[in-house]
């Protein structure tokens, strides 16, 4: 971890308290996290641990309680398309545009020509995977395509962050690890930085530099993992299977409490 | 090219039928089409009724307020409830129950209230488009997916970006379909009200020649009205078509 004045996300002693019907419901409590230009980092817990809200937090849709986050040093207030893009679990594709005009859907409301965002988008679509694909509308595409359109809307906007909220969850095992293998070469090639959230662990230590595991309702950071070894990842070299062994026990224990609570 | 050949059919078929029945009964009640004819001819050379231009304009324009009238109240009332949470639980089952009511036991109170002129009509006829373009409304404001308005916020659309280019496409089609719907009832209401009792307009003109047992003048002025209402839905039909290309 890099100096704190070095960190490009600072998230500082932040909590949140949602209201239910059935009473107040602590999402979170009491997180700090920093992380530096260019990191991979991997928030992974149990269920309902408050990974997407702390998310949503960091690009400016919900609003903490307690404390603040800094995204480059200044506050978050709401949604800054400039520097942060969202992907969201479930692609979220506007289903009355084409798989083009949902890539380029960011850079219309930043107000580019109708010209350069069709050419941006166009260019996406190659490495997307998704080359001949430009004219379908969400009903004709994949699940996995779906979710590859998602993270072209993310990538069209060219943010030096990248929200990811569990954006594999919903597919199947294979897919999955495909679609794990193509965002990790995506993400050498930009150098983006990305928050990701997962309840995978096979995600985690494939992709990340550091995972941040969380703990049960109200979620806190229970311990940081540092991930050095090079990319791309054997899951089988015996340092990958010890950590995979650490990494279980940690959120084991906390899936654990999180099934006794509910 | 066979649904057209077997509209066709459809169409000749009640003719033949229609003039069957009508030369078999008493020739004051019923009017076979054979007899529409010169008496359609009359009345669109103006003999039968000088005053058809002047009353078919007062029909169209009394739609056309009574429809203006209904879309902004019924756009107004669907997006004020829509978007807020109580006034919808509130009030929307209220506006559903009262659209169930049938709708002519007003228009006594209308015509006491607006008199026996274009008032009382337009009343009607705003009256009857109000409730389905509301409810259309009210219906396409939850058909909207909140996560598709929480990504457009994230990629920084304000309130009007997410209202134009999130909620009306979510909604589109329900929204035109009452427009729509909206249009044929305040159609509807103006004719229904004019007949019930009115001193010109189409229905008026209806009513006298029903009243002196003119059937045959009676059904050609009822072919002509007719046309506005064909004419209508064809104008929102091609509407219709436009939105769903814009919405694309």
């Amino acid at each position: 971890m890099t100096a704190a004045g070095g960190a490009l996300i600072a998230i500082e002693s932040v909590a949140k308290r949602y209201v239910t019907s059935s009473g107040p419901v602590d999402a979170l409590d009491d997180i700090s996290l920093s992380v530096a230009e260019g990191e991979f980092c991997t928030l992974i817990g149990p269920s309902g641990c408050g990974k997407s809200t702390l998310l949503g937090m960091l690009g400016g849709l919900v609003m903490p309680d307690r404390g603040r986050l800094l995204v480059a040093g200044a506050p978050v207030t709401g949604p800054d398309p400039r520097r942060v893009a969202t992907v969201f679990q479930d692609a979220g594709l506007f289903p009355w545009r084409t798989a083009l005009e949902n890539v380029e859907f960011g850079l219309e409301l930043q107000g580019v020509s109708a010209e350069r965002r069709r050419r941006t988008a166009s260019e996406l679509l190659g490495p997307l995977g998704l080359r001949g694909f430009a004219e379908r509308y969400p009903r004709e595409l994949s699940g996995g395509m779906k979710q590859r359109v998602a993270i072209g809307r993310a990538l069209a906007i060219d943010t030096k962050i990248l929200l990811m909220d569990e954006p594999f969850g919903a597919l199947d095992e294979q897919t999955r690890v495909l679609m794990g293998e193509w965002l990790l070469d995506i993400w050498r090639r930009t150098r983006k930085t990305v928050i990701f959230v997962t309840h995978s662990l096979h995600e985690a230590l494939f992709l990340s530099t550091r995972v941040a595991v969380m703990t049960a309702r109200p979620g806190r950071i229970k311990s940081v993992l540092e991930l050095t070894m090079e990319y791309p990842r054997s899951m089988e070299s015996p340092e990958m299977v010890a950590l995979r062994a650490k990494l279980w026990s940690e959120i084991r224990e906390e899936s654990l409490r999180a099934m006794q609570s509910t | 090219m066979k649904v057209t050949v077997l509209r066709l059919a459809l169409l000749a078929a009640l003719l033949a039928a229609w003039e069957l029945a009508g030369r078999a009964a008493n020739p004051l009640l019923a009017v076979p089409p054979s007899a529409v004819v010169p008496a359609l001819r009359d009345l669109l050379l103006l003999r039968s009724y000088p005053r058809l231009p002047a009353s078919l304009w007062l029909t169209v324009r009394e739609i056309g307020v009574a429809y203006a009238l209904a879309v902004a109240a019924g756009l107004g009332c669907g997006f004020a409830l829509g978007m807020n949470r109580l006034l919808g639980r509130a009030w929307g089952p209220m506006i559903a129950a009262l659209y169930a009511v049938p709708a002519v036991v007003w228009y006594p109170s209308l015509m006491l209230f607006f008199g026996l002129d274009a008032a009382s009509k337009i009343a009607f006829g705003f009256l009857l488009g109000f409730f389905p373009i509301t409810l259309a409304v009210l219906a396409g404001v939850r058909q909207v997916n909140p996560q598709l308005v929480l990504v457009a916020r994230a990629y920084g659309a304000g309130v009007v970006t997410v209202f134009f280019r999130v909620m009306l496409p979510s909604m589109l089609f329900t929204l035109v379909g009452g427009l729509r719907t909206g249009l044929a009832l305040s159609v509807i209401g103006v004719v229904v009200g004019e007949i019930l009792g009115a001193k010109d307009g189409m229905g008026a003109l209806i009513n006298h020649a029903y009243g002196l047992l003119r059937t045959g003048d009676y059904v050609a002025l009822v072919l002509v009205t007719l046309a506005i209402v064909v004419g209508s839905d064809v104008l929102a039909s091609l509407l219709e078509r436009r939105a769903r290309r814009w919405s694309e």
